[in-house]
């Protein structure tokens, strides 16, 4: 009898290897490495892969002549909890020093050898099917590195510190009340010494906020609403107590400029969502994005782009961080394609409003006045019988990120092109009932498509689009190797050239996509991932 | 995008919400309680009709998770592990089974009289309509176009009348859990460089087209392989027996589908 | 009428559709490629010249899983790369082996559905929902293994014990046939065979009491044909091997798929344990036929042979393997033979015309038995059975292998099969009968972790049940094994590795990691030309291939 060389012998050999080298590498994500994130594309240290959120790798070893010599190189596929619900995955994973951190819904993390798939460790926290999810699915969007640890925030509403090497809870704090409403769904965002976090629940009459937490003690370092108190500036804007259960959650990650020191993290809807008679007025700082002191939370400035929202057009997509020449003279700006359908140029020292336009086919605005402020048309609100309005409650685009290539100034967004019946209806405000005043039906199907486009940065020029069978739930990575990344309703992966959009690659993953791209490198050989259905799966030339 | 298909669709959904609206008074209260909590808890996702949304549609006569009202109840409140359906566990007391009563209604036809002799209906689905050569009813036929088995419980009569005599005005939908109510016979007209198809659509993406033949033989496209390729939504493959069938024909062959059940 | 309904009005006709004729143009011809032909019983007996496609479970009716598809071979292996997944909608563990007729895939999944895809591209072109009741017996897992095609139907066992025909064009049910009550215990997990006009099919629910049988139906009607009882029956041969009505609650299921010898026209069919599983008090004697392979008559069903491999089981040793039909060379002669490599860890070549024992050894660790005896009976160790406190025994309950498909290759003419060496310690408990429950009499404990023991593909040379070389596994498998023309043996691991092993020498040419565990058997086809292997990982189905050009 002749005995080989087992397979599980040479594995277990490399992973031991790995472990020594990891050993010596591993597990340090200082700040000055997320303030490097951008430029280094082998890790992918923050959610939006750098502070400017600009969800791009830098990257070319993978281009345009060879990306259909793309191929799998491993698969993991997610582990089900058992907690009704929890199906749905729309995490992005990070990677430092050769490790990958993901989320499974509802909140576990899973920490894998970036190079082979094998795990390495795994962290259930202990949520029970009572959890409450109040406007949205169990899911989970991703975690935070800051030194030795891994932050997740979870959809009881709690936000965990993790030891990087073993998974081991080093503390947890109580960020808001479950019973009320509260969930954690987004990838925390670490700054110098701490983790910022935002809350879902604008659905069950939440007031909003966005709380700092001590990266080593989480301790709560400061705590900001996002709608006013009597007598605190924009309360103006509320009649009553409206303002006591007025929304505006704060639940997808924020960007960060280092330079003005300024953090600036999206609201969403007023609560109740689809009947604005009971709450009168513009409903400050709903649907808006806020500039914030990293050090305090005081808001520096804020900008609403949809004031008095009736369409649950929550502004909660990513703030993108852009440099360049707007109209003859160098800017700091932010981007930001809306939910509401119309794509803004911000200048993102003062706030003010330098651009606005239709970038996704809409009924309710004829345009956006010199003050950023929409002109809408009249009668274009939620009735009792139902109206029918572009785009629906899901918006133009919604939480999955578009993509900036600083390279070529180009603005990638995912875009959905469907329309809905909106309802309104009378509610009464109860603790941890949803709080909705409404909805829609939505037309669905054959009567909606989607499409990835790409906006000049500076205009929001339309330069192509990329028709989607559906309007899509997953977002897009632009690389160096003029790629966009993007991904489908109907499971496909796929690249396209950044120059026309011509489709150059895909692969079927076999089940939906609603998860952003990512991508690294391990030993010089660059990465891109992405999750469909239940299985992440990870690409590479060799 | 066809204006007239959201006119058509918001109609249908409209006058369907009309007739829940006048639902028999002793059942009024209950199903009442019920539309109210499922517009709170359960609208989000399936949609303020039912029709479907981020989760699925609910307006049909079975649900596959659900096979009796006990289980609609426990699934209602407890969600089902292994999808993205989390349950409402807010729900207390007859409350359940309220929203479970108001779910049931949603793929529930209002009981109709039938226009014509059912067993007449049936020899002519037999003889001279032919409707076996593409339809299946409880295994029996060639099953190319939609099953006629149950579809007594789905469709009406005014429905049914439509799809035998101008079968091009309203086509059934399929529906898909991430994707959406879709078109689930739509004409289609393939040209590639092997050469011309015609069939019904089975499934389409951004890069790939499956569809079907009238033999029932199944074929799958890469787009960018294409020569062409045509949608024709309005246009079924099924002929319409406006012209071949008299008025009492139509009456008992309608008859005879709405007793399948 | 428009342009579009003339153009169809050719293919109408053809389908005898009450229509107007128009004019017909040629410009719209349909002669062309996927072509999906029916599948006769001709085509089953030569399943393996046609290669391309893959028509039943086992591939070919010998149940060799041995492909002639050369495409893929030890020189390029190393270059497989995924071509497409299929992502299950309910999550579950897949046990799928997918059947592939002209580029069609057939599908099952956990619980009991079915979905056609697109073999080159995954893409689905129907599905099939089988609505079960939610009071199921459920022993073992929501699991599938595969449908069986006749014509252009298929047959699908279901979890509620039902046999099920479905149009393999629509998906549309052609005809649903209770096979046994689900609430006495029984189920189906297994996919059916054809046999020449029948489809004949097992049962599950040994771990029930129920009394197993084998079944054949008619493919047009769905009704039954002949059922033989795995257990006999009063006044029936071996009746008398069981004491009192033991032979009643005396199990003995038949759930996975046998093989089909057309020149013999013999039926060959594993049995599993007679129940209760660990308490051999209550049912003295041999319990034939249980733990045996069955040679049933092709036309009635009538058992021709039977041999049993652990006469008396009291540590749940079921027969439950695939039976490979091979002509081997033993003996300076060629023979008909059977070989099994037995969840009890001896390996057997039996003569399959006659059922005559040839050769037999023990192929992975085990301490119940000191052999076998010149007629293949194995000697026991005394004292080896469970008690209640409790006994040490080697091979554990999941045995030295279990119902995950074994491969032949017609190239190497060795035999491969996972194997496990452990041991468990078996308990002994009294248990009474009642319908619908658990009737098992004990069960077993591991008191060492899984990795203490050793796992192994193994190869066995079936002339001498020698084991020729053997490739370790971390920590264990329960992925069958296929083999191909290429020389290459495919086969995964509970630790969620898919690999290739040269067929010859059992050196590893390549591996992929997917994630979750393996718990299927490889298959391998080919569209246009290009061969592609799948396996089922996890909740997803795999699909594998060289590079385009």
């Amino acid at each position: 009898m002749k005995l080989q060389q087992p397979l599980s012998i040479s594995l277990f050999a490399l992973c031991f290897l790995l472990t020594l080298a990891s050993n010596t590498a591993l597990a340090d994500t200082p700040f000055e490495a997320l303030l490097a994130d951008e430029q280094n594309g082998a890790d992918w240290l923050s959610y939006s892969g750098g502070y400017k959120s600009e969800r791009f790798s830098p990257l070319s070893q993978i281009n345009t002549v060879n990306v259909d010599q793309l191929k799998v190189m491993w698969a993991y596929q997610m582990r089900p909890t058992g907690i009704s619900g929890a199906a749905l995955q729309e995490t992005t994973p990070l990677v430092a020093d050769d490790i990958m951190y993901l989320t499974e819904s509802p909140s576990s993390v899973t920490a894998l050898d970036a190079r082979t798939g094998r795990t390495l460790w795994h962290f259930v926290p202990d949520i029970t099917n009572d959890v409450l999810n109040i406007g949205f699915p169990r899911i989970n969007r991703g975690v935070a590195l800051l030194d030795d640890k891994v932050y997740v925030a979870t959809l009881d509403a709690r936000l965990f510190a993790l030891d990087a090497r073993t998974g081991a809870v080093r503390w947890e704090s109580k960020v808001a009340d479950n019973l009320s409403g509260f969930s954690l769904t987004l990838a925390p965002l670490a700054l110098d010494g701490k983790i910022v976090v935002g809350v879902s629940g604008a659905e069950a009459g939440v007031r909003g906020y966005i709380d700092a937490y001590d990266s080593e003690s989480g301790e709560r370092l400061w705590r900001t609403y996002t709608v006013p108190a009597p007598g605190e500036p924009g309360s103006e804007t509320w009649q009553g107590d409206a303002w006591r259960t007025g929304g505006g959650s704060t639940w997808l990650t924020g960007s960060y400029d280092p330079e003005l020191d300024l953090l600036y993290w999206t609201t969403g809807n007023p609560a109740p969502d689809w009947n604005g008679d009971l709450r009168p007025g513009d409903n400050l700082f709903t649907c808006a994005v806020l500039a914030l002191d990293p050090d305090t939370g005081e808001m520096k400035w804020f900008f609403q782009y949809t004031p008095h929202d009736t369409h649950d057009w929550d502004a909660n997509q990513i703030p993108v961080l852009v440099d360049g020449e707007f109209e003859g003279r160098q800017r700091k700006l932010l981007a930001l394609a809306n939910r509401n359908a119309f794509y803004y140029l911000l200048d993102r020292e003062t706030g003010e409003y330098l651009l606005g336009k239709e970038y996704s086919f809409q009924t309710w605005a004829e345009g956006i006045d010199e003050n950023g402020r929409p002109i809408v048309i009249p009668n274009s609100d939620p009735t009792r019988e139902g109206n029918l309005v572009w785009p629906s409650l899901q918006g133009a685009t919604n939480w999955f990120s578009p993509s900036y290539n600083p390279q070529t100034e180009q603005f990638f967004v995912p875009n959905r092109r469907m329309g809905a019946i909106y309802f309104k209806s009378d509610v009464e405000y109860e603790a941890g009932m949803p709080f909705l005043g409404g909805g829609e039906q939505p037309m669905d199907g054959d009567d909606a498509s989607g499409a990835i486009v790409a906006l000049d940065v500076m205009s929001g020029e339309q330069q192509w689009e990329f028709e989607l069978q559906t309007p899509p739930w997953s977002g897009v990575m632009a690389t160096a190797g003029g790629l966009v990344f993007g991904a489908s309703n109907e499971g496909y992966f796929f690249a396209l050239d950044g120059e026309d959009g011509d489709p150059l690659w895909f692969f079927n993953t076999g089940a939906h996509v609603r998860t952003n791209p990512m991508g690294f490198s391990v030993d010089g050989n660059q990465r891109v991932a992405i999750i469909g259905g239940q299985t992440l799966y990870v690409f590479g030339l060799e | 995008m066809s204006a007239k298909n959201y006119l058509l669709r918001l109609s249908a959904l409209i006058l369907w919400a009309v007739a829940i609206s006048c639902a028999p008074a002793a059942f009024a209260q209950d199903l009442q309680n019920g539309q109210q909590l499922f517009q709170t808890l359960c609208a989000r996702c399936h949609g303020m009709l039912g029709g479907g949304g981020e989760g699925p549609s609910l307006t049909r006569p079975t649900l596959v998770h659900a096979p009796d009202d006990e289980a609609l109840v426990a699934l209602i409140v407890g969600g089902i592990p292994g999808t993205g359906m989390p349950g409402s566990r807010q729900l207390r007391g007859q409350d359940g089974p309220d929203v479970a009563a108001y779910v049931r209604s949603l793929g529930e036809l209002p009981p109709e009289e039938m226009p014509g002799d059912p067993l007449a209906g049936a020899e002519i689905y037999r003889s001279v309509g032919n409707c076996a050569s593409c339809h299946i009813i409880f295994g029996e036929g060639n099953g190319v176009g939609p099953e006629l088995s149950n579809v007594g419980q789905r469709r009406n009569a005014a429905y049914l009348r439509r799809s035998v005599m101008s079968p091009d005005a309203e086509q059934p939908r399929q529906v898909d859990r991430f994707r959406g109510s879709l078109n689930a016979f739509l004409t289609v007209r393939i040209v590639s460089e092997y050469g011309s198809y015609e069939g019904m659509r089975v499934n389409e993406d951004a890069f790939t087209v499956q569809m079907r033949d009238l033999s029932g033989k199944l074929y799958s496209f890469e787009k960018a392989d294409l020569i062409s390729y045509e949608k024709a939504p309005g246009h079924s493959l099924m002929p319409g027996y406006n012209s071949v069938l008299n008025a009492q024909q139509t009456d008992d062959v309608v008859s005879y589908l709405m007793s399948l059940k | 009428m428009n342009r579009f309904i003339a153009l169809l009005a050719p293919l109408c006709l053809g389908l005898g559709l009450t229509l107007p004729v128009l004019a017909q143009e040629d410009e719209f011809q349909t002669v062309i490629t996927p072509a999906f032909s029916p599948v006769t019983w001709e085509r089953l007996i030569n399943a393996e010249d046609e290669p391309e496609n893959w028509m039943m479970y086992s591939g070919t009716l010998d149940s060799q899983r041995y492909s002639r598809l050369d495409q893929i071979d030890k020189s390029n292996v190393a270059e497989l790369e995924m071509k497409w997944s299929y992502q299950i909608p309910v999550i579950d563990r897949a046990e799928t082996v997918p059947t592939v007729v002209d580029g069609i895939m057939f599908i099952t999944e956990a619980p009991s559905n079915l979905t056609a895809v697109d073999a080159r591209t995954g893409r689905v072109y129907w599905r099939y929902d089988h609505e079960l009741p939610d009071d199921l017996r459920i022993c073992c897992g929501r699991n599938n293994r595969g449908v069986a095609i006749l014509g252009e139907t298929l047959f699908m066992s279901t979890l509620d014990a039902h046999l099920v025909a479905i149009d393999a064009r629509t998906g549309n049910v052609l005809w649903d046939t209770e096979v046994a009550d689900y609430e006495a215990g029984y189920s189906k997990t297994a996919a059916p065979l054809i046999v020449k006009d029948k489809v004949v099919t097992g049962i599950a629910g040994g771990e029930f009491g129920i009394r197993g049988f084998i079944d054949a139906y008619d493919p047009a009607t769905g009704e039954l044909e002949w059922r033989t009882y795995a257990i006999p029956g009063p006044g029936e041969p071996g009746n008398d091997s069981w004491s009192g009505d033991s032979w009643k609650t005396g199990g003995a299921a038949t759930w996975i798929t046998g093989s089909y010898d057309p020149d013999l026209n013999l039926i060959y069919w594993g049995t599993g344990n007679p129940g209760p599983d660990w308490n051999g008090d209550v049912r003295l004697g041999d319990n034939l036929y249980s733990d045996s392979a069955l040679a049933l008559d092709g036309d009635t069903g009538e058992i021709a042979w039977h041999f049993q491999f652990t006469p008396h089981d009291v540590h749940d040793y079921d027969s439950i393997q695939v039976p490979i039909l091979a002509d081997i060379e033993y003996q300076g002669s060629t023979r008909k033979v059977m070989m099994w490599a037995n969840r009890n860890a001896f390996f057997y070549t039996i003569d399959r015309a006659t059922g005559e024992f040839l050769e037999g050894d023990a192929y992975a660790s085990q301490t119940w038995a000191q052999g076998l005896d010149p007629t293949g009976r194995p000697i026991r160790v005394p004292g080896m059975a469970p008690t209640y406190e409790g006994i040490l025994v080697s091979p554990p309950i999941v045995g030295a292998t279990n119902w995950y498909s074994p491969g032949y290759s017609q190239q190497t003419g060795l035999f491969y099969v996972t194997s496990f060496d452990g041991e468990q310690e078996f308990f002994k408990r009294d248990e009474d009968y009642e319908e619908g429950e658990r009737f098992t009499g004990g069960g077993g404990r591991y008191n060492q972790p899984m990795d203490a023991f050793h796992s192994s593909i193994r190869a066995i040379n079936p002339a001498t049940a020698q084991i020729e070389w053997e490739f370790p596994i971390m920590p264990r498998s329960s992925a069958g094994i296929t083999t191909t023309a290429g020389g290459i043996v495919f086969t995964g691991s509970a630790d969620g590795y898919f690999f290739a092993l040269d067929a010859a020498t059992g050196e590893e040419l390549w591996h992929i990691s997917l994630g979750a565990r393996v718990h299927a058997a490889p298959m391998t086809y080919a569209v246009d030309g290009k061969q592609f292997v799948t396996i089922a990982s996890g909740n997803v189905v795999y699909t594998f291939g060289l590079k385009d050009d």
